[in-house]
């Protein structure tokens, strides 16, 4: 029996080198390492020269600036909630992204950093604690409550476990409903969250006698939380906890087996993201001076695990990127001016990167500019009501629009089926291949404009935004499961 | 000991007990097959509901419906079962089988992205206002005794209904050859495909007769409770869920046993305990906490033996 | 042979799932610095075994010693804190953290930094971290270059599969415990392969000072290492002794290739 080899010949003329392809070969050439073409790549591996504090400032330091140059209300709108969002999904990232854990009912712990924020510092009990005092204590409370909701999901395997957790986020909301209406036997009558209208008039943050009252301080105030909180994760994560949390996601058996107190370290996650979620909270009931039941329910969970994933679960920067995402285009989409744009500006750079090479792309365009105006022609010319209307958002494209778009007069029904049958021809157009795929795709888009413009325009501040994150969820999970800046998983099944 | 309430209640409960039974037996079917939580199941069932209400109005309304009463009551659910059917078959085909491989993690949030898609498409095309079924116009209501408990004509219909449809479902899968196929396959994936069972198939028809069960849910919540509205779905859908981990999620007989319980459990909450009707739901919850810690599998479920 | 010190010892264990007796009455023990081996048919119990020692499943009777204290009821994460280290017959590294990580996380037991000094950056971990750092690369260090320099920061899935197979075993030594379970160290190998796995067993002992309880197929593996092998034959101990002895052995030849019966003449 020989050793391994020396059972291959040698080279004639090179006896005494490693050969190609043995492993010490492999071991001793040059480093391999995953590149990255372009700019990405340029950009990827500028990122990974620059140390964490230097990450950090990246997103910081730019970010210090913003008040010199946006308005109070927009800084409000963009700036300050992307920032919570950001740090609401920091804490999820901790639970969902490092040990792997989906809870389903995380948004409820921001709400009781809010709610116990406001007991502690509103006219609702006369308390007025600062806030140096008050956030450490609700967010070691709102902790406290993350490990009790841990407690009996330690056994849960990971389905279970988000039931269980979103059963939790559903009583909470009930809970905090109907809390006006409760009667201690000793104290009788209390009003512990204002009910239904919701927690009123809590006090702006006080750190030692200063009140925060500014939109540009709340923004500092958030900023700083952001960064103070990105910076503990990040050596959490590079710590012996950290590691030992990516372990438990990875393979729990294997895990316990290799020393890891899988039980605790559940639990560890749980209070972990509670804590964090709880410090937010208080940071957000505050900003909106109030905490309404409304707030913490499906539509802001669903948000902020767009935000983890969309950005990448278990990666900071990710969570950052997701949170200027998953906040700023919805609130540009509120005019619908901008929200036209915005439609058609992404179709058109999709296509436009998609659609290779340019003179295909160009055929394209061209085809679907044609067949656009030619359905609208053939339409007025037949049925006029299908074309009476007036685009509404667009600004310039009013007047072209108007001629390439079917707009009835009376949208409301035809809209309506004609959504029902994009969504299958969306369907459709992923099932294609080739030039095929471009054939379908002209009616398929027309059909969507047609849909944008008399339809979803309308609900931009609503429906519509929901309805496109609800599909991004989907979308990312067939397209890119690891989000934007996540690094792609091997998972055995 | 008011024994009116609490017959009126024992009825109240079964009603609501066979929807949520026909509910969680669509996510035990898909749990047991796939090992999915597929949480946009509860809006397959509000879409049955929708559905319901316009193939009546389709067929003139429920004041004058332009064929008999009974007729449309029946193309009602046969609209909804056919329907949801499809619409199971739809998402299956293209939010879960992309992510059959994929990280557990994945058809999950998939699934909660379909949730809400189809929540908030409902939003957008019927509107946020209710929608009534009007049934007394439709059915009218008469009454039915059995014994003490006295059930109006929807309720009969529902309950009825119901158990005509789990033992549809019965047959099916203990006595036809896709009703084998499916339990082979939710047995051992890849041994059933190495068996020669079109397992893509196989998932296609679980798929479709869940979700077509919980379209006719909707219809049966419909026709017993008037008001159907875009979020009815997730409530529903959680409770259905809750029947299913009761009974033993991926046990037939036990989403039916789970559905019963959870239904009567949460009349009887409204009924007997501390401010039932407000935390009606809370209830539920801890019923099902309590089922979880002490029995994990749930009542009829079987421990599953991992081979390490 | 002089008796050495029990390191491992089972007496009268017996498991059983569902009606499945899988270990029937086993008495078995390792002493220090042995280099003991499991060989039997599939089935025999052989994972069985190792899953019960290392805490996985409780036996239904019978007591588990590790140097003289029973383990039994332990948590997993316990029973490797005291010095048992196991390998997964099919793989299971920690695929998508680096192998390096993947040694570093074995250490977690023997470690005691929280999470808040990790994240405040406290003096007792960051020498913590610096000692984790230097073991996992001396453990490393223990297959050549294989695993060493720019390895360290690739992720697990990226290493063939002979090189999981080695990061498995480094990982186990990163717990530094007193005995070894390997479970088919040498599956999937090719003959160089398997030959260098012999080797490595061997210096497992001599360098690292290793017990070592070994459960393998490949006859060849066996007869290098072993200074005792049982074997196991549907839960039962039918055999135990040397290679040559248990080799020869009526019942381990029935086990392994049947009864000789006059059909198959």
């Amino acid at each position: 029996m020989t050793l391994g080899g020396s059972d291959l010949p040698s080279p004639a003329d090179r006896p005494d080198e490693p050969r190609v392809g043995v492993d010490d070969w492999v071991a001793s050439h040059e480093s391999r390492e995953e590149r990255k073409r372009g700019l990405v790549g340029v950009a990827a591996r500028m990122w990974a020269l620059l140390p964490p504090v230097g990450r950090l400032g990246v997103f910081v330091i730019p970010a210090g600036f913003l008040p010199l140059v946006m308005s109070q209300s927009n800084l409000a709108r963009y700036a300050i909630y992307t920032l919570v969002f950001a740090l609401m999904g920091l804490g999820l990232n901790v639970v969902v992204g490092y040990a792997g854990l989906l809870d389903l009912g995380y948004i409820a712990f921001v709400g009781f950093g809010a709610y116990g924020y406001g007991i502690l510092a509103s006219s609702q009990f006369g308390r007025h604690w600062q806030a140096e005092l008050a956030i450490p204590v609700v967010a070691l409370f709102t902790a406290f409550i993350g490990l009790l909701v841990g407690l009996p999901s330690r056994r849960l395997v990971g389905d279970y476990l988000a039931i269980v957790t979103l059963f939790f986020g559903q009583a909470f909301v009930l809970f905090v409903n109907n809390a006006n209406r409760i009667s201690f036997p000793h104290f009788g009558h209390v009003d512990l969250t204002g009910g239904s209208n919701g927690l009123a008039n809590i006090d702006p943050l006080n750190f030692f006698g200063y009140k925060v009252h500014t939109t540009t301080q709340y923004f500092y105030v958030l900023l700083a939380a952001f960064a103070l909180v990105a910076a503990a994760l990040y050596f959490a994560n590079e710590s012996r906890t950290g590691r030992a949390w990516r372990a438990l996601r990875e393979d729990p058996l294997a895990a316990e087996v290799m020393t890891v107190p899988v039980n605790r370290l559940k639990l560890l996650a749980f209070a972990f993201g509670a804590g964090i979620a709880g410090f937010t909270g208080a940071i957000y009931g505050s900003v909106q001076t109030g905490a309404f039941p409304g707030d913490y329910d499906i539509g802001l969970l669903i948000t902020i695990y767009a935000v983890v994933i969309l950005g990448g679960t278990g990666s900071i920067a990710g969570v950052a990127l997701g949170a200027i995402v998953i906040n700023c285009v919805p609130e540009l989409l509120r005019s619908q001016q901008n929200a036209s744009w915005l439609f058609y500006g992404l179709i058109l750079i999709v296509i436009l990167m998609r659609v290779r090479p340019w003179h295909r792309c160009l055929a394209f365009l061209a085809g679907l500019l044609a067949f656009g105006f030619a359905v609208h022609a053939l339409a007025a010319a037949s049925w006029p009501r299908l074309t009476a209307a007036h685009p509404r958002g667009g600004g310039s494209l009013k007047g072209p629009l108007e001629h390439w778009v079917l707009l009835p007069s009376h949208p409301v029904k035809i809209a309506d089926f004609a959504y029902v049958v994009l969504i299958a021809a969306i369907l459709l157009v992923t099932r294609l291949d080739g030039w095929r795929r471009l054939l379908a795709l002209v009616p398929t888009l027309y059909l969507a404009a047609m849909v944008w413009e008399n339809l979803l325009i309308q609900q931009t501040a609503g429906a519509t935004r929901l309805i496109l994150l609800g599909a991004l969820l989907v979308g990312l999970m067939n397209a890119r499961p690891q989000g934007l800046l996540g690094t792609p998983r091997v998972e055995i099944v | 000991m008011n024994w009116s309430l609490f017959f009126d209640l024992t009825v109240s409960g079964l009603t609501l007990g066979s929807v949520y039974a026909l509910i969680a037996l669509g996510y035990s079917m898909v749990y047991g097959i796939l090992k999915l939580l597929n949480f946009a199941h509860g809006d397959v069932y509000m879409i049955g509901a929708f559905i319901g209400w316009y193939a009546l109005h389709a067929l003139g309304g429920p004041v004058s419906p332009s064929v008999s009463a009974w007729i449309a009551v029946a193309a009602m659910f046969v609209a909804a079962l056919i329907g949801c059917g499809l619409l199971g078959v739809v998402i299956e085909r293209f939010a879960y089988r992309p992510l059959r491989n994929a990280p557990r993690i994945a058809p999950l949030i998939s699934a909660l992205g379909v949730s809400f898609f189809l929540q908030n498409s409902a939003l957008l095309l019927f509107g946020a206002a209710f929608r009534n079924y009007q049934s007394y116009d439709l059915i009218g209501s008469r009454t039915f005794s059995f014994g003490n408990l006295y059930f109006g004509t929807p309720q009969i219909l529902t309950v009825s209904g119901a158990l005509v449809l789990m033992v549809v479902l019965t047959v099916i899968v203990a006595r036809t050859t896709v009703g084998k196929a499916m339990r082979a396959t939710s047995y051992d994936r890849e041994a059933a495909a190495m068996m020669g069972i079109d397992v893509d198939r196989v998932i296609s028809v679980t798929f479709f007769l869940g979700s077509a069960l919980a379209g006719a849910a909707g219809v049966m919540f419909g026709l017993v409770f008037g008001q159907v509205y875009h979020y009815m779905g997730f409530i529903a859908g959680l409770k259905g869920f809750t029947a299913a981990v009761i009974g033993g999620i991926g046990s037939i007989p036990g989403a039916m046993l789970g559905g019963l319980i959870v239904g009567l459990g949460e009349s009887y909450s409204t009924g007997y305990l501390p401010q039932g009707s407000t935390f009606q739901n809370l209830y539920v919850f801890a019923l099902l906490i309590a089922v979880i810690l002490v029995r994990p599998s749930g009542l009829l479920g079987k421990a599953a033996i991992k081979k390490v | 042979m002089s008796e050495r010190p029990r390191l491992l010892e089972l007496t009268n264990v017996s498991k059983a799932f569902g009606g499945l007796q899988v270990i029937v009455n086993l008495d078995l023990h390792v002493g220090e610095g042995e280099i003991v081996s499991v060989i039997g048919p599939n089935g025999a119990g052989k994972t069985t075994l190792f899953n019960l020692i290392t805490g996985i499943f409780e036996p239904d009777e019978g007591d588990i010693l590790l140097g003289g204290t029973s383990i039994v009821g332990l948590e997993p994460h316990q029973i490797t804190n005291r010095g048992v280290a196991r390998t997964f017959q099919t793989l299971r590294l920690f695929l998508n953290m680096t192998v390096k990580e993947n040694v570093m996380a074995a250490q977690y037991g023997r470690t005691k930094a929280t999470v808040f000094e990790s994240m405040l950056r406290l003096p007792r971990a960051r020498r913590e971290e610096r000692e984790i750092n230097r073991l996992a690369e001396e453990k490393l260090g223990f297959f050549g270059q294989r695993l060493m320099g720019y390895r360290w920061e690739q992720p697990a899935y990226s290493l063939s599969y002979a090189n999981r197979r080695r990061l498995e075993i480094a990982r186990a030594m990163a717990t530094e415990p007193r005995i070894l379970l390997l479970d088919e160290p040498a599956a999937g190998m090719n003959p160089a392969e398997t030959h260098e796995i012999t080797e490595l067993i061997g210096k497992l002992r001599e360098e690292g000072g290793y017990t070592i309880l070994v459960i393998e197929h490949d006859m060849h593996v066996v007869e290098g290492i072993s200074d005792r092998v049982i074997a196991l034959d549907h839960g039962v101990k039918i055999a135990e002794g040397t290679f040559e002895e248990c080799a020869t052995d009526e019942r381990v030849i029935e086990a392994y290739l049947g009864l000789r019966s006059a059909d198959t003449k």
